[in-house]
């Protein structure tokens, strides 16, 4: 067999069980080795971004909530955090403790929801399965607080939207403590189970420059050496007041991104009960006015998968002028594409998982932002063909405005 | 008198302890191996179809026959056809060899340990043969892997079998069995644990169960060789699958655990014999069940390094000891 | 070399143990309080303000002419549309909106998801 027909191209996705969403990469392979990477993002796009100009901001609370299914709290927290400061008002101190709560009580499950995934990349179903029994006690725990086990919706506009009574208090307490026992066990299973170190270890290296190069965030830049956590950082919510730890690893490989994970899930059990205990007395929410004078802020919160990022742009009504959203996903993506490159078939699963992707979040607007068009689909002959024709069409007037400005 | 004889004989290949007997405990099989995997994972398993869903299995297969077969445009329209049938066929042939209901098998001939290994080998080639014929991106890197994993167990598990066989010095499984209930009063099991465990593994590469489902892995090559596998021909590998589990734990049973001897009343030899094979071949596939839910899938490379390090100096090691002890008289 | 297994011990252990599986459909689970499930409608108390159509994020709620309210108007509930955000319980003014617990809402018919008193 000649060398160029031992070198043929697979595609992953839009459609591909490792994959749990609709994204394309082509692997160009020699054999079992990774040569090249190419991908296609876009594939789950939905268009929220232009939906939301048409929406009031409380409407919106619950639209940037769905932009993510495993980070809903952090999305709607984010946006509600950002329209407060857009409105210049403040959440009461209570509310802000109940609204850090849930978005630890968020990490925790999706932390464990991602090292459940991880295991049954690489063939390890029953530590999957184990995984999730367990994490189904966050999930209740969420359920109680707040009445749902996905969308929570808890945060609003000037605060949270329900309390924690006392009972409420000790349930959640009782329940940390089983996650506690249980993440401590498979911990112990991830360091010492040799299959997973065979397949975790020295996997889908990303180097501390490489990672500082291609802006990767979050679990993905501290499994890399990156000191970066936007919790300590640049302090919201009520991140100032709790103390924890940034956990940070420097053996850039997937199972320093599986440590940083688990590690990371016991500061937010800790972070949870000291929320619980320090909760302060008072309101949970204040009042929020429905129109916003212009105005435009840049809100960060550090979800479970990295920073995310809202732009919001309000114009004196109740709706939004503009809304943008950077997903920690589309900062890992580069970075994902590096650290295929040169490995194994075998491995790419599991080093896809590694970084948490959610194409669901990242496919927001690719194209929308620059022609404000529905139609996204398009390849880029596509593209080309229609902006000269509308440039012939519409062409000289936005010009000429352009100019003006 | 010819022909009641030779109605016997073929009763005994297509009903008892032929096809039909083999079929069905394939797909009980199944069942317990599925049952036993949702056990350790604290699931339920299958449950509704049939009394504690043990009709599942069937159920599934039944299923499969009844649905769409397609034939992609780029594959070899014989082969592709064939490799499923051919599958089915090799594994039913090779049960005729293992003793169920008697010392004997159905079939026995002198050499036949040499015989059974030679066509369990064929198990893997038309595994590769089916990725191939299809013609897909995905089967072909599936073939590949089973080709790079075949060259890594098939002789760990051959000289597993062969370290049983210079126990008993014999290479016809009747005479293996034989040794054990006459002449040692013992499995040989006593004395090969490590053949024992070696031919274990080995035999979960060679039924692509986890960790070494890599020429199938799901989350990796979408099924692999079996990704352009629809209907019937699904079918029909499903039920290799299961005839290759009676396959691997009966041949583990008759040369490690004493066949299907046990205790017994005179006169009712082949119902007792077979409840001992039964017993036996659900111990083998506990430890199996229990072995596949243990472990992460290995990689491909990490297969075939880890059995010519580790497996075949032990298998070796292994005969040699075995030699060591006749030596002794000991066996 | 260390053998691969870590997790037998925990696994013999799961023999014995009840599996974690609920028999949902056979054996019903009770939502917890607090949860957030089809809506009910009190007509006695309703204004016809029509906050909660205006707040509503999925347009599940209309505005239809209703002698018996203040306003003479009185919200119809499409639950087809609602994705429980529970955003009119908290918007209107008078508690006449409530999410219940009940969760098990499919039907054959789209015309049928409504609640209209």
């Amino acid at each position: 067999m000649s060398v160029e027909k031992r070198i043929f191209k697979i595609p992953v996705g839009p459609q591909h069980p490792a994959l749990k969403e609709f994204e394309h990469f082509v692997f160009t392979v020699d054999g079992e080795r990774v040569i090249d990477v190419g991908f296609r993002i876009g594939y789950t796009h939905r268009g929220i971004e232009k939906l939301a100009e048409s929406k009031t901001y409380i409407q919106n609370l619950y639209l940037c909530e769905r932009i993510c299914g495993i980070c809903s709290a952090a999305h709607q927290g984010c946006y509600a955090q950002t329209v407060e400061e857009l409105a210049d008002i403040t959440a009461p101190p209570r509310g802000t403790y109940i609204r850090t709560l849930i978005w630890e009580l968020e990490r925790i499950h999706s932390h464990l929801l991602w090292l459940g995934v991880a295991a049954h990349e690489i063939g390890f179903d029953t530590l999957f399965m184990l995984v999730w029994r367990d994490r189904e006690v966050v999930m209740d725990l969420l359920e109680m607080i707040s009445g749902n086990r996905v969308n929570y919706a808890m945060s609003t506009i000037g605060g949270v939207r329900r309390d924690i009574s006392d009972e409420l208090k000790h349930k959640i307490l009782k329940g940390l403590d089983i996650l506690e026992e249980r993440t401590k066990y498979y911990k112990e299973v991830c360091m010492k189970e040799q299959t997973i170190l065979a397949r975790a270890a020295n996997v889908g290296i990303l180097t501390r420059e490489q990672a500082l190069k291609l802006n990767a965030v979050g679990p993905t830049a501290r499994a890399s050496g990156v000191d970066v956590d936007l919790r300590r950082d640049d302090p919201y919510g009520a991140y100032d007041e709790v103390p924890f730890n940034v956990i940070v690893y420097d053996t850039c490989d997937v199972l320093a991104r599986v440590l940083v994970r688990v590690d990371e899930t016991f500061e937010c059990i800790n972070m949870c009960r000291w929320l619980l205990e320090n909760l302060p007395e008072g309101d949970i929410r204040t009042k929020f006015a429905r129109k916003i004078a212009e105005n435009e802020v840049v809100g960060r919160v550090e979800a479970p998968r990295g920073e995310l990022f809202y732009y919001i742009k309000s114009n004196g009504t109740d709706k939004p002028e503009r809304l943008k959203v950077r997903t920690p996903t589309l900062a890992n993506i580069l970075p994902v594409c590096e650290m295929l490159k040169g490995g194994y078939i075998a491995d790419i699963p599991i080093v896809l998982a590694g970084i948490d992707p959610c194409f669901a979040c990242m496919d927001r607007a690719l194209f929308i932002d620059e022609n404000s068009e529905k139609k996204w689909v398009w390849s880029r002959e596509q593209l080309r063909i229609y902006s000269i024709k509308w440039y012939k069409e519409h062409g000289n007037e936005v010009v000429r405005e352009r100019w003006k400005q | 008198m010819e022909t009641i004889e030779l109605l016997i004989l073929l009763l005994k290949f297509i009903v008892f302890p032929g096809a039909i007997f083999c079929i069905a405990y394939g797909f009980f099989l199944e069942w317990f191996d599925r049952k036993l995997y949702a056990k350790f994972q604290n699931r339920i398993g299958p449950l509704l179809t049939g009394p504690k869903g043990l009709l599942q299995p069937f159920a599934d297969f039944v299923k499969l026959l009844a649905k769409e077969d397609i034939t992609p445009v780029g594959a070899d329209k014989l082969g592709f056809t064939l490799t499923p049938l051919l599958t089915v066929a090799v594994s039913l042939f090779t049960l005729l060899f293992i003793p169920i209901h008697s010392l004997t098998g159905v079939l026995s001939l002198p050499g036949d340990v040499l015989l059974v290994l030679f066509i369990s080998t064929v198990f893997g080639l038309l595994i590769m043969f089916a990725g191939y014929f299809s013609g897909n991106r995905f089967s072909m890197v599936g073939t590949e892997r089973t080709g790079l994993q075949f060259v890594g167990y098939e002789i760990p598990f051959a000289l597993s079998v062969i370290s049983v066989a210079a126990a008993a010095r014999s290479l016809e499984i009747t005479n293996i069995v034989n040794y054990q209930v006459n002449i040692l009063g013992l499995p040989l099991i006593v004395f090969t644990p490590i053949a024992f465990a070696i031919y274990l593994i080995s035999a979960l590469a060679k039924l692509e169960k986890i960790p070494f489902d890599i020429p199938e892995a799901e989350t990796e090559i979408v099924g692999g060789w079996q990704v352009e596998y629809s209907g019937k021909k699904l079918a029909f590998f499903r039920l290799a699958t299961d005839l290759k589990m009676v396959f691997v734990s009966g041949l583990a049973a008759a040369l490690f655990l004493g066949g299907p001897y046990g205790p017994s009343i005179p006169g009712l030899e082949p119902i007792f014999y077979t409840i001992w094979f039964i017993i036996k071949t659900l111990i083998v596939m506990f430890i199996l069940s229990n072995l596949r839910s243990l472990f992460a899938r290995y990689r491909i490379d990490q297969v075939v390094h880890g059995f010519w390090k580790y497996m075949v100096p032990l298998a070796v090691l292994q005969i040699l000891i075995v030699e060591g002890l006749i030596f002794m008289g000991v066996i | 070399m260390p053998l691969p297994g870590a997790m037998e011990k925990e696994l013999i252990k799961l023999i014995a143990k009840k599996p974690a599986t609920e028999m949902y459909p056979f054996i019903k689970v009770e939502p917890p309080e607090g949860y957030r499930g089809k809506i009910s409608f009190d007509i006695e108390k309703c204004i016809g303000c029509g906050l909660c159509a205006k707040d509503c994020p999925a347009g599940a709620i209309e505005m239809v002419e209703d002698e018996r309210t203040k306003l003479k108007k009185r919200p119809k509930f499409i639950y087809s549309r609602c994705l429980f955000c529970a955003q009119c319980e908290e918007s209107c003014p008078r508690k006449a909106i409530k999410l219940t617990k009940e969760f098990e809402l499919a039907d054959y018919n789209k015309e049928a998801m409504v609640i209209d008193v």
